[in-house]
């Protein structure tokens, strides 16, 4: 499976996605990142049985995911599905 | 700085009981509710034992058939009992590997139905933990009660496993022994090679585990190993927000408060003030704070910076100064004076344990 983001494309995470990978904490549902790490496909089998879609660490402001405005950042790992591509400009 | 370790057997003196106390106190719960207590269900559920297994185990079970055999406190001052509850919780922490599903033949159990088991991701099924009141004394008393109760159900457990024959004695005792072989504390060794040898911290830095396999330390097997580096500008910190994923099998475990719900939330909502509070971490203004929030298969942990006055000092003395909290980002390595200092005052690192997040 490709993965279809790249590092430094600006994506954003989708609000609810009952059937992707369950994993995907709440206080970044909605938020607007940037692929930092691309990990692809990964096998892990004591973890889980299935094989999930790719993988990537998307970097987000603080401030983007808390009402903390200190310029640090929150690094996340979140699979292809709960993730949508935006234009840098938008 | 001496609550924070967890529950490991503490050498020298005690400075602050209650927060050792506490330390037990959280992590039994932890073990008991998210660990051992789900994977009995899970079992229950798949009929691998049932209620009566256990009922009949219990009738069954004669004291020199137990795994357990915590010692009994030196003295009947503080400080060794508090030792000795201690050592209590890491023999019942071990005592729970010893019958993880891949130490067990033929439990086709993966970390993930653990998840789901204990209520992960649906609150129905959360086990409620215990809360603790009252005076300090009256703490202990009640850990040692709950210590020996959890243990016997373990015992008890561990009873019924063999007698419906999903394992042996003598499996069992193998794997148990093996549980409680020292190894060298892989953290230590790997970071002090990672300040000494440019080439290595590269491969590390650029491959994660790959980078481990010539080094004689356990190479580990969960998901993909990142290593994220502390420097002038930057500053890491590790979390797992929704459970406690960290690369325990390369560097066994965490200290209670990684598991910690008020840790979990309150270091991606305000990360300064979260370090400040929690450890007395001022981070410079002058360098970015990254939290690494772990929720899938990348583990990940911190390379502290090599702290200053070391120059000339050998990879086993500098391995001396890496403690479990510089790899989460939750302290900074020693300094050679506060290693001396702490010499007295720390905990002696573990080895990995075996078993699932």
């Amino acid at each position: 499976m490709e993965s279809k983001f790249k590092v430094g494309d600006a994506v954003i995470v989708a609000s609810e996605n009952p059937t992707g990978y369950p994993r995907t904490p709440r206080y970044i549902r909605g938020k607007r990142g940037v692929i930092g790490l691309v990990h692809g496909v990964l096998e892990n089998i004591r973890d889980h049985r299935g094989i999930h879609k790719p993988l990537y660490t998307v970097r987000f402001d603080l401030s983007e995911v808390s009402t903390c405005h200190d310029q640090d950042s929150i690094w996340v790992d979140v699979h292809e599905e709960w993730l949508n591509g935006v234009r840098q400009d938008s | 700085m001496s609550g924070k370790h967890g529950h490991k057997p503490f050498e020298g003196h005690m400075h602050d009981f209650e927060a050792h106390i506490r330390a037990v106190e959280e992590d039994l719960e932890y073990y008991r509710a998210k660990r051992f207590e789900p994977r009995i269900f899970y079992l229950i559920r798949r009929g691998v034992v049932t209620f009566s297994d256990l009922l009949n185990a219990r009738v069954a079970l004669k004291r020199s058939n137990q795994f357990f055999k915590p010692r009994k406190p030196q003295g009947k001052n503080i400080e060794a009992r508090v030792r000795y509850l201690e050592e209590w919780l890491d023999e019942y922490v071990k005592g729970i590997a010893l019958v993880s599903a891949r130490a067990v033949e033929a439990m086709d159990m993966v970390t993930e139905d653990n998840r789901k088991e204990r209520g992960d991701y649906d609150d129905f099924f959360k086990f409620k933990k215990k809360e603790h009141k009252g005076t300090l004394k009256q703490r202990m008393v009640s850990l040692e009660q709950d210590l020996t109760d959890y243990q016997e159900l373990l015992e008890v457990f561990v009873q019924a496993l063999i007698k419906r024959g999903w394992s042996t004695r003598r499996e069992l005792e193998q794997s148990w022994k093996q549980l409680h072989e020292e190894h060298p504390w892989a953290g230590g060794v790997i970071v002090a090679k990672a300040w000494t040898d440019p080439a290595f911290k590269q491969a590390l830095l650029t491959t994660g585990r790959e980078a481990l396999r010539e080094m004689g330390v356990h190479q580990g097997k969960v998901g993909k190993l990142v290593v994220v580096e502390n420097t002038d500008t930057i500053h890491n910190v590790v979390v797992c927000t929704l459970c406690s994923c960290y690369p325990y099998d390369i560097l066994g475990d965490t200290p209670w408060w990684y598991k910690h719900e008020s840790y979990r939330t309150n270091i991606v909502q305000n990360p300064r003030a979260c370090v400040q509070e929690m450890f007395q971490l001022e981070i410079p203004a002058s360098k970015e704070l990254k939290v690494w929030d772990s929720t899938s298969d990348v583990r990940y942990f911190v390379l502290p910076q090599r702290p200053a006055g070391t120059e000339g000092m050998s990879e086993e003395e500098l391995a001396k100064l890496v403690t479990v909290d510089s790899l989460i980002g939750a302290g900074y390595a020693l300094e050679p004076s506060q290693q001396k200092k702490a010499m007295k005052l720390r905990a002696a690192p573990e080895s990995p344990r075996v078993r699932p997040d």
